[in-house]
């Protein structure tokens, strides 16, 4: 909608004023992950750091280390998991005509909407029975488990929009359920596959809940937990804490800077948080 | 008729169907069971005595104050959220120049780790060296200072703003999609009849978004419900029980204290209510689509 000049100059200020408030809590971390303690008392957040040091960013990193490629590790295994059997799965739920396919659907669907408390218990001791609690493999298998609905929802979404004729043609030519999806289906994945891919690794790598259920220990534990207990452990040196958000925010801040196009459309799809 | 066709598809589906079946649907069925008996402590026990947990957690003073938290925190956060989103949605919408920008920059919060949204909240809140009572002293409203999340009268309003402003960036695009849905001759003739400005948004555009605002609806809802990683890391559910909701007090209960039927009780009770918001927008969705 068009609107009068003047009242476009009030719009740009509220704009600008809006996106000072959404970026300034990421300010002062970063200002903060440069600040000596001393720094922290006698500078304010927003200022940037009188003499500028690395340091908090080198201890957190000494700290953060071995979580971050923990997280790592669960994270690009479940994301490629879960996003190869929601491709599978959205293929035969759209180009597979079979009775009942929407109650299959539905059955994937609400999955996604269940709250992660309502199978925690159950979670736990299951893990723990495989001998996996305490381990990288606890959390892949978990993660890809409950990746499933969503990855299923977004490629079932995507399929939906490649006409059955394709399909069809390659039938008749003799092609079978897995000739067609490898030779058809797949190829035409890249989008599907980069908009699942992104959302799952951002949910996955931002998981807090199935880590500190699951993995707590020191050589297991994702990096959303070992933040969580350096807040714990160090309430006064805040710019150690910061530069240890800093470096677990990371991948995701990459991630949002390049790809944010296709984090949106994953987003959009009924996602949910948390 | 069973192919050849349809057994290699079942086979591809296999791993799926077992994985979601087990993790999903016998794992709340389990949990279920758990909430039925008498578990307590770390040797597991399977003596079923029915609704016994259920009828203490409703004589459990710290349930009903979990209980009451999340209502607050649902009626407060849910419509807060939807406004600030509508708003912002309805702002990048006038033609605005750089929109990727400012739009990205509202939504950063919301592709970010609870667990670093409430450490940044965290560090904001801080009485001496935070940045809100820094900017209150720098702009005369010293007096204005406080503990905020440590003050018990504020803690929880103060939880609900800081997750109302990791929510809008997702309100908002939801809303962004559903008002660039509307055909743009349809505001045309709108503006010919006369209307313009906020009486365009309020009677053509915003009764239109129905649907956007439902389905972000069940999304806030349901988080609401289940908030929990932004509380535990913000406050643990203090000072004095004023932030504790019933995600935390089903983990405390279950995983700190032992009580695993407890907490299954709890989980179950959380499964419900969501239940109730889930069931009634799934059949509706795949009603529409049905038609």
């Amino acid at each position: 909608m068009r609107i009068p000049k003047l009242r476009r100059v009030t719009l740009y200020i509220l704009l600008v004023f809006l996106a000072f408030l959404f970026l300034l809590p990421l300010w002062t971390n970063i200002t903060t992950s440069f600040k000596t303690l001393k720094d922290v008392t006698y500078t304010t957040p927003i200022e940037p750091p009188l003499t500028p040091t690395t340091e908090p960013l080198i201890t957190a990193f000494n700290i953060m280390q071995r979580p971050l490629l923990n997280s790592l590790t669960f994270t690009v295994a479940s994301t490629i998991l879960s996003c190869l059997l929601g491709s599978i799965n959205g293929y035969i739920l759209t180009k597979i005509r079979f009775k009942g396919s929407n109650i299959v659907f539905l059955f994937f669907t609400i999955g996604i909407f269940i709250p992660y408390q309502a199978i925690l218990v159950p979670l736990v001791l299951t893990i723990s029975k495989l001998g996996l609690y305490n381990h990288v493999g606890g959390l892949i298998l978990t993660h890809t488990a409950y990746g499933i609905p969503i990855t299923t929802l977004l490629f079932r979404n995507f399929y939906a929009l490649i006409p059955d004729s394709v399909i069809m043609a390659a039938k008749t030519d003799g092609a079978g359920t897995w000739t067609i999806y490898r030779r058809i289906v797949l190829p035409l994945s890249l989008l599907p596959f980069v908009v699942a891919g992104v959302f799952q690794f951002t949910s996955i790598w931002n998981d807090f809940l199935f880590g500190v259920a699951l993995a707590r220990g020191p050589w297991s534990m994702p990096a959303s937990v070992a933040l969580a207990n350096l807040k714990g452990t160090t309430t006064v040196m805040w710019n150690l804490l910061m530069a240890g958000t800093l470096w677990y925010a990371l991948p995701v801040l990459v991630i949002y800077l390049v790809l944010a196009k296709y984090l949106m459309r994953g987003f959009m799809a009924g996602a949910v948080k948390g | 008729m069973f192919t050849k066709d349809k057994m290699v598809a079942l086979i591809f589906f296999l791993p799926s169907l077992v994985l979601v079946g087990y993790f999903v649907y016998a794992c709340i069925g389990w949990n279920v069971v758990v909430s039925l008996s008498d578990w307590k402590g770390l040797t597991p026990s399977y003596n079923i005595v029915g609704f016994d947990q259920y009828l203490s957690l409703f004589q459990d003073p710290v349930f009903l104050t979990s209980l009451t938290n999340n209502l607050i925190l649902i009626s407060l956060f849910v419509p807060g959220s939807l406004f600030l989103g509508l708003f912002l949605a309805i702002l990048l919408d006038l033609k605005v120049r750089w929109e990727g920008v400012f739009r990205a920059i509202y939504l950063l919060p919301f592709a970010l780790s609870f667990v670093i949204t409430a450490t940044l909240w965290l560090w904001m809140y801080q009485r001496d060296v935070g940045v809100i009572n820094t900017l209150l002293e720098k702009i005369g409203l010293g007096f204005l200072k406080s503990g905020w999340i440590t003050d018990p009268n504020i803690a929880l309003y103060c939880v609900v703003l800081a997750i109302i402003w990791q929510f809008a960036g997702y309100t908002m695009l939801i809303f962004l999609a559903g008002i660039r849905s509307i055909s743009e001759s349809q505001i045309r003739a709108a503006e010919v009849d006369g209307a313009s400005g906020f009486y365009l948004y309020r009677r053509v555009v915003i009764p239109q978004l129905k649907a956007p605002a439902l389905s972000a609806f069940v999304v806030l809802m349901v988080f609401a419900l289940k908030a929990f990683d932004f509380i535990f890391v913000l406050t643990g559910g203090g000072p004095a029980y004023r932030t504790y909701v019933l995600a935390l007090m089903m983990f405390r209960e279950t995983f700190s204290m032992n009580h695993f039927a407890y907490g299954a009780a709890i989980a179950t009770i959380l499964f419900l209510l969501a239940l109730v918001i889930v069931v009634p927008y799934l059949y509706l969705s795949f009603r529409r689509e049905a038609e």
